[in-house]
């Protein structure tokens, strides 16, 4: 028998689906961390990203019958989340304050001094500033590390539109951070 | 293309299309430039262990609250059977405590009580806000004996009681202890 751990994520759904409530602790730990980084960097705030990442995990387990594909599971989880960021930012739009990016940045001053800690809180504080779509791009692309195909695929968008936002955020970056560059 | 744009080509450089070296001489300098913002990204992992517990908390709560419904009929037969049994004695009343819990939250929208004494369900007991200072209020009256608690703001953010005792929970988060 498979051990559970690596059971596929469409056996897992099928079997919470099924009645088998508990395994579905098993998807939030194996996804939880991954998106709560994506979470942190859109919203500017780890706690803001954890309060994100739970809301959508109880809001795709109460529409999981939903879920058509149930093999891929974490690509229509993610876009749960993304709309939860996406909204979470138009509430709180003027909170982009320097404790948000100090809540993601502040902590790892150890590894490149506090030049580089400064720099990465500067673009923190920038990436607040674009769009959410820019800075969405920005984040899969290179927090993520996701190809343009990759990214186009999970947003069901094409490759010339995301390098266009991405083209845009690369200017508006350069514009705010032109004091650090 | 304003003054601050990036020149194509080095556009190109930070989408991982070209490198440094197929830049010419004189955007080189920009190249390098544009890569020390990439090299400020900050891709440390955020770690949110708590989150597993607290999803299947809050699933959990929401399982409670339909239970006692769909029990009820058989709890009622099951208090009428006790009465039956039992001698005509009368009971000995715990001790009960009445208990204000306060929160001081301006800028939250609801705030409600989640603990021991209501299963963590985050919706069962809401405070009500007394004044235009952001002071929130409840009174309980609880049996003698230690209760654990934390406020839960906007529904979704678990605060413990900034003037009560705290313990680990055992997830990461701090649950405020009352003793009575």
């Amino acid at each position: 028998m498979r051990p559970k751990s690596k059971a596929a994520d469409g056996d897992i759904v099928r079997a919470v689906l099924a009645g088998d409530r508990e395994r579905y602790a098993q998807l939030v730990e194996r996804y939880r961390d991954r998106y709560a980084r994506y979470a942190a960097r859109m919203l500017g705030s780890a706690d803001a990203a954890e309060d994100a990442v739970q809301d959508a995990f109880v809001r795709a387990y109460d529409q999981l019958a939903q879920c058509k594909d149930p093999d891929k599971f974490v690509g229509w989880f993610f876009l749960i989340l993304r709309n939860r960021c996406f909204a979470e930012r138009r509430r709180d739009r003027t909170s982009a304050s320097l404790e948000a990016a100090e809540g993601v940045a502040a902590d790892d001053r150890t590894d490149g001094g506090a030049e580089t800690a400064e720099r990465r809180r500067a673009l923190q504080l920038a990436l607040l500033e674009l769009t959410p779509d820019q800075r969405e791009v920005f984040v899969l692309k290179h927090v993520e590390g996701l190809s343009y195909g990759e990214i186009a695929e999970r947003l069901s968008t094409s490759v010339p539109s995301l390098k266009m936002r991405m083209h845009r955020a690369y200017d508006k970056l350069r514009e705010q951070l032109r004091d650090h560059t | 293309m304003s003054g601050h744009d990036f020149h194509p080509l080095v556009k190109q450089l930070l989408d991982g299309d070209i490198t440094l070296a197929d830049l010419p001489a004189e955007l080189r300098a920009e190249g390098e430039n544009a890569l020390r913002l990439l090299a400020a990204v900050d891709r440390t992992d955020v770690s949110v262990p708590a989150v597993t517990w607290r999803v299947m908390a809050a699933l959990e709560r929401r399982r409670r609250r339909v239970l006692p419904w769909l029990l009820a009929p058989a709890l009622a037969v099951a208090a009428a059977l006790i009465l039956w049994i039992l001698p005509a004695k009368p009971a000995t009343p715990a001790a009960l405590v009445t208990v204000r819990f306060v929160l001081v939250a301006p800028e939250a929208r609801e705030v409600s009580l989640a603990g021991t004494f209501n299963q963590w369900d985050a919706h069962a007991t809401p405070l009500v806000r007394t004044g235009p200072t952001g002071v929130w209020t409840a009174t309980l009256t609880l049996p003698a004996g230690q209760h654990q608690y934390a406020f839960v703001v906007d529904g979704v953010r678990w605060v413990p009681d900034p003037g009560a005792p705290a313990v680990d929970d055992g997830f990461g988060r701090r649950n405020s202890v009352l003793t009575l």
